[in-house]
């Protein structure tokens, strides 16, 4: 428990860090804005209550907004995001599959099913995100484009960084 | 409120989702400028929307009110624009007109023989034989009153007969209906020497006591043959269009029993 906490905080930390120093600065064109800080609330523990699934998600989500200098912004898509987690993770997984599983991680789950769970809760939240920044109905068709083009990137990146730290959590 | 502790403890994770979302949603509209105009547009359209379509609603359930207001001014103004005429002419003359304002609430144009009714009786002190006009020009007289409401002969009437006056030669001639359009009346007793034009003015002789001189009842719109007895007739256009009325002034003429009480002497 207390090691969850702990390797939780750090993850906070390193992946806030990453965000905002590394992908907040890399220019993948107008459209592509890759977010990897979902990483965070994607690998929370399966048992975790859904309360504390929403304010993790606030907590990350308003770290990032109070650096970028938009506060708000990201908090709402997180909590989204964390809110339908629970229901995408019941679509995507049996039963049988969770029990005995710690979290929804790729060691533990598989490269398969973590790929269609993260893109899956990517694309919402990306899609809550961009909307809530176009604040507009007429701007859907550049959030569509926005969001079918930055969610698969930030998939690939996420499970980039996730082998690159894979040794750390073993 | 042990069933609400239920609902929050069923729903918490719900009630916490709408609440943070709500949080968020209003640092994104307080921080952040452009979203905060757009938002402000938003409401505005909004509230703006409600409050026009509630003061159209409020509008027309005072039109009536209102527009009674209006026939009351006008009908001041009329009594107002009497006296400065009259003035002008002799003192006799003055307040010889009194105007009431009236609402039509029943009127047919199609019948042989078509009456209107008004929302004025006696107790607005409507009379028989009163004079009924509109802004643009006679309607007909009073026929029948009762405490509230009164009967008008229209000029749609065969019994109707109205003293008119060219305006261009101040000849007399007499304005009846003949059954026809609502729109058309005819002209009778016009003498047969008087070359009359397409065009020309009717108005009221002012000779009836029922009707102040000088309101407008027509224009002429075709010639019509000359009798045997040395007297023309001729089609007249009314300038009241009688299926559109909606407001009348009764003509009331304050001295009606004195000039009555000298016809009879005489």
């Amino acid at each position: 428990m207390y090691n969850t906490l702990i390797r939780n905080i750090l993850r906070f930390v390193i992946l806030l860090v990453v965000q905002l120093l590394v992908f907040d600065n890399l220019l993948f064109g107008n459209y592509i804005h890759p977010y990897i800080y979902v990483l965070f609330v994607l690998l929370l523990p399966f048992d975790t209550p859904k309360w504390r699934l929403l304010i993790d998600g606030f907590l990350i989500g308003i770290a990032v907004d109070i650096f970028n200098g938009t506060p708000g912004l990201n908090a709402a898509a997180t909590v989204f995001m964390a809110f339908v987690r629970p229901f995408i993770i019941n679509i995507t997984a049996r039963k049988s599959d969770i029990d005995g599983k710690n979290a929804p991680t790729v060691t533990e789950m598989g490269l398969q099913w973590f790929a269609l769970y993260a893109l899956l809760l990517i694309l919402l939240h990306n899609l809550v995100l961009f909307w809530m920044e176009a604040f507009s109905i007429k701007l859907l068709g550049i959030v569509l484009i926005e969001t079918l083009l930055s969610a698969p990137i930030s998939l690939l990146l996420i499970i980039i960084i996730i082998y690159i730290f894979k040794p750390l959590k073993r | 409120m042990y069933n609400l502790f239920i609902f929050i403890r069923k729903y918490n994770a719900v009630i916490l989702f709408i609440l943070l979302e709500v949080l968020c949603f209003i640092m994104i509209v307080q921080s952040l400028p452009y979203h905060n105009r757009k938002m402000a547009n938003v409401s505005n359209s909004i509230s703006g929307g409600i409050h026009k379509t509630t003061s159209n609603w409020n509008d027309y359930l005072h039109l009536r009110s209102e527009n009674e207001a209006l026939v009351e001014h006008n009908a001041l103004l009329l009594k107002r624009l009497g006296c400065e005429e009259a003035e002008a002419d002799t003192a006799y003359y003055d307040d010889v007109f009194t105007y009431i304002p009236a609402r039509v609430v029943n009127n047919s144009i199609y019948e042989m023989n078509n009456y209107i009714v008004i929302d004025k009786g006696s107790v607005d002190g409507i009379e028989p034989d009163m004079g009924v006009i509109c802004g643009n020009g006679v309607v007909g007289k009073v026929l029948n009153v009762t405490q509230h409401f009164a009967s008008v002969m229209s000029m749609l009437n065969s019994y109707s007969i109205i003293s008119c006056r060219f305006i261009d030669n101040q000849y007399v001639a007499n304005v009846v209906w003949d059954n026809g359009n609502y729109r058309y009346g005819l002209v009778k007793d016009i003498p047969s020497h008087l070359i009359i034009k397409v065009g020309d003015t009717l108005v009221t002789s002012g000779f009836s006591n029922s009707f102040p001189a000088d309101v407008l009842v027509g224009t002429i719109e075709e010639k019509g043959e000359d009798d045997e007895n040395m007297f023309s007739t001729a089609k007249l256009k009314f300038s009241t269009n009688f299926s559109t009325l909606r407001y009348v002034y009764v003509v009331k003429n304050n001295f009606k029993s004195e000039i009555d009480s000298l016809c009879i002497t005489r």
